[in-house]
């Protein structure tokens, strides 16, 4: 006989060898290509840290010591920033996992205690929501033991490891309190109210961390004096009682060989570290199963569900498709905005995007170069078509798989099965078109942008908003995952990944033959307007190509999408 | 074996189990019928301790569901409507983890595993995944890892839903053995040939209340008609009848 937590170790890693056993026999090249991945974008943040800290040390514009209190202010943030996601996403993945999982059911129905059964939960949780954020923190604090003079001691880079482990447990413990409160504690309708407060709270982050840099902004972004102003605005950071304090403190003594110091602070971090997991699994054995009997029978049996003007709203841009691909949208709208954990996270990308812009409006003010406006306007290009991107990537490449265990109903409509993926095809395009025109021709305008780089810009934005549609709706169907219904779990799969790198490639492409030929002829004569008339031959070129390469990632991948789903069988 | 007293449980304002009172022996086959949003479901999660009563108490073989709920799931097993199971594992797997979960010693484990997997005929595919399992198959293991560690009250919900004849052949047999060997089967079902043919005493419910139980000679005098269990349960469930002159009509019964 042994202990349940034993037993749950023993189950996790189980599941692991057979999982990693099928995909290995089925198709080892898929786990390659995800490792391959995310080696590709470990490296990359690796060699732009490596060069951030060189820069800093070096250039004479700069010249921050690596080994002061200066550094260790910035690491005061990133380790704030890290603890507030790691807050909210764990509480967020252990809200379903908890209280929505039929597995929860399951174990909740056996005599194990509850308090092992959230301990489990809890340990999937924190692991899933922290393996994306050790893979963007790791490679920075390793270009920092490499950068600091005479290079970190062996022990650094054994130690950060340790004080990963130790920290995460942390926020984990954060966002799992919050969860047993939330559920425990408020009144009815908390799915909506715990997301509000979510989205409340991560848009007044946003909206305090603009206004501070703005804040900030008004030094002047100039090198040190900048760099010096802005970190005291970050000196309340540095308290001696916070968490993250100690994590930036005891890195940068490792970086210095200062081992007595590191193991303190080490100390400190996971003794705190487990005692908030103590208090919050004692937490957990109190309230855990209380708080599973208060949301299953908080609200009402059955709710009624009626039409919404959004829905109507939405039949408007759509006049030019047919009537049942028009309904299909519907239905895809619908379902959407029925689900608060998707509408919510369009919430999240819809702050991140404020926060950009808000940032941005003191470049919009001031009386700066031209060149240097043309920079910011491609910047906001390439942003708006990142958010387009993990857009698509997360809501439309998954919808196809979704439509798993239902096909059946729409499989015996007397619709041709194409119109399934035009209909989701114009509900991702019409969205995206929306959003990322009215973004990227509003901060144009404000630029004062000449109207040649306004309509480049925009065309870049209609042609990546058709080619990501193309390439998520597409390749969904050509690689679909029916036996999953979490889409998040469907979208950082072998085929979301596939996406998400392809969806990169295309902006890539589709950024330097549409907006940078256009950056090169202002990069010759950054002070004059181009008049319409004299545009070079090679602005067209670059327009020509792109709508080719657009139309290319558009067709290629729906129409392999048909032919797939044509040849399914359900 | 299994005491519901005066149980009532609400959704918000809406009471889906309305003043249960209910006592179930040992070694007793229960059916417990019900229209659709009756309070089946509710009930028997309520006898699991997944939900607990707004009003009244639940004891399990002596053990209070609310004050001494781990000692009470010592006792029992629940087979669910949609039964789960972890896709990765195998079913020799799972059955091994539910043994270890219930502090079966390993010998006896494997001794039940082995039992089991002979009872359910469950060798042809045992060692594989059970993502692969067909309905019947996934339905024939969670019985199995039920049953492995010999409960005193087995809860099964909607059991022969997607079994073809052999496999409700097969789960016949297995409840009246089990009530043979002393446990208590509370089985909530849609099949009232089922219910007929194997229970001891069927309940019937009807928007939360308890409207009629005993033998089908009771539920007969209870709707006051000398039919088979069909007619008996639809004059009982009707519509046009509410569950208080239902309740009303039994209780002069």
């Amino acid at each position: 006989m042994s202990s349940p937590a034993l037993l749950f170790q023993a189950l996790r890693w189980r599941v692991f060898r057979n999982s990693l056993t099928i995909v290995l026999a089925q198709s080892w090249w898929r786990v390659a290509t995800i490792l391959f991945s995310c080696a590709l974008i470990w490296a990359f943040l690796f060699a732009l840290s490596w060069y951030g800290f060189h820069e800093l040390k070096t250039s004479p514009q700069w010249r921050i010591p690596l080994e002061g209190s200066l550094v260790e202010r910035v690491f005061d943030a990133f380790f704030l920033t890290l603890t507030i996601l790691l807050t909210f996403s764990t509480g967020i993945i252990l809200y379903s996992s908890l209280f929505a999982a039929a597995e929860s059911q399951f174990l909740l129905s056996m005599p194990i205690p509850d308090d092992q059964v959230f301990s489990y939960k809890f340990q999937g949780a924190v692991a899933f929501s922290s393996w994306a954020f050790v893979l963007l923190g790791s490679p920075v604090l390793l270009a920092y033991g490499i950068e600091i003079p005479g290079g970190a001691p062996w022990f650094y880079y054994a130690a950060l490891p340790l004080f990963f482990l130790g920290f995460l447990m942390i926020p984990g413990s954060a966002g799992a309190i919050a969860c047993l409160f939330i559920v425990n504690l408020l009144p009815r309708h908390r799915k909506h109210l715990v997301i509000g407060l979510c989205i409340l709270i991560v848009l007044t982050s946003c909206i305090w961390a603009g206004l501070w840099l703005k804040q900030v902004r008004e030094v002047g972004f100039g090198a040190r004096t900048w760099f010096e102003s802005l970190l005291s605005e970050v000196s309340f950071l540095g308290s001696s009682l916070v968490p993250f304090h100690w994590m930036a403190r005891g890195v940068r003594h490792a970086a210095l060989g200062q081992a007595d110091l590191m193991a303190y602070n080490l100390g400190l971090v996971w003794s705190y570290g487990l005692f908030s997991y103590l208090v919050t699994v004692w937490l957990a054995k109190k309230f855990y199963r209380s708080g599973f009997n208060r949301l299953a029978s908080g609200g009402a049996l059955r709710k009624r569900y009626d039409g919404h003007w959004l829905d109507d709203l939405l039949v408007w841009p759509l006049f030019f498709v047919d009537a049942q691909t028009r309904m299909l949208i519907i239905k895809d709208f619908r379902t959407f905005r029925r689900d608060p954990a998707q509408w919510a996270q369009v919430l999240i990308f819809i702050g991140i995007g404020s926060l950009y812009f808000l940032m941005m409006r003191r470049y919009y003010e001031q009386d700066i170069g031209r060149s240097f406006k043309i920079g910011i306007s491609i910047l906001t290009l390439t942003a708006t078509s990142f958010l387009m991107c993990a857009y698509t990537g997360r809501f439309i490449y998954p919808m196809l798989s979704l439509e798993g265990k239902k096909f059946w109903i729409l499989g015996l409509l007397p619709l041709d099965r194409s119109q399934l993926l035009i209909g989701k095809f114009v509900f991702s395009a019409v969205g995206c078109l929306f959003a990322g025109e009215f973004l990227i021709v509003f901060s144009n305008l404000m630029l004062g942008m000449s109207w040649l780089i306004l309509c480049a810009h925009a065309l870049a934005v209609a042609l990546m908003a058709l080619g990501l549609s193309g390439l998520s709706v597409g390749l969904g169907a050509c690689m679909p995952n029916f036996r999953e219904t979490d889409p998040s779990k469907i979208a950082v799969g072998f085929g979301g990944t596939v996406n998400l790198i392809a969806g990169l490639m295309f902006l890539a492409l589709v950024i330097v033959t549409v907006a940078g030929p256009i950056q090169f002829l202002h990069g010759r004569d950054a002070e004059r307007a181009v008049p319409l008339d004299t545009v070079p031959w090679f602005i067209w070129a670059g327009i020509v190509g792109g709508v080719v390469i657009s139309g290319t990632a558009t067709w290629l991948p729906m129409r392999a999408g048909m032919r797939s789903l044509k040849a399914m069988e359900f | 074996m299994i005491e519901l007293i005066h149980v009532s449980k609400k959704y918000g304002n809406k009471l889906a189990v309305n003043d249960l009172d209910l006592t179930i022996r040992k070694g007793e086959l229960f059916a417990f019928l019900g229209p659709n949003g009756a309070g089946k479901t509710t009930t028997i999660k309520m006898l699991c301790g997944l939900l607990f009563p707004s009003e009244g108490s639940i004891r399990i073989a002596g053990f209070d569901l609310e004050t001494a709920g781990k000692d009470a799931r010592q006792h029992v097993s629940y087979v669910p409507d949609t039964p789960f199971l972890y896709e990765k594992l195998t079913g020799r797997e799972l059955l091994q983890f539910v043994a270890d979960m219930y502090g079966m010693p390993k010998d006896h484990g494997t001794r039940r595993i082995d039992a089991m997997i002979d009872l359910f005929s469950l060798g042809t595919f045992v060692d594989d995944l059970t993502q692969n399992y067909s309905h019947g198959m996934r339905q024939r293991t969670v019985f199995a890892s039920a049953l492995l560690h010999e409960p005193m009250v087995l809860i099964v919900d909607e059991p022969t839903v997607g079994l073809d004849p052999l496999g409700i052949r097969l789960l016949k047999d297995v409840l009246r053995n089990e009530t043979k060997r002393g446990a208590t089967v509370f089985l909530s079902t849609h099949s009232l040939d089922v219910a007929q043919e194997l229970s001891d005493r069927i309940g019937v419910i009807h928007q939360g209340r308890l409207i009629g139980c005993g033998n089908l000679d009771d539920l007969r005098q209870c709707a006051d008609l000398n039919g088979t269990l069909e007619e008996v349960f639809l004059k009982m469930t009707d519509e046009d009848q509410t569950p208080e002159d239902a309740f009303t009509a039994a209780a002069r019964q």
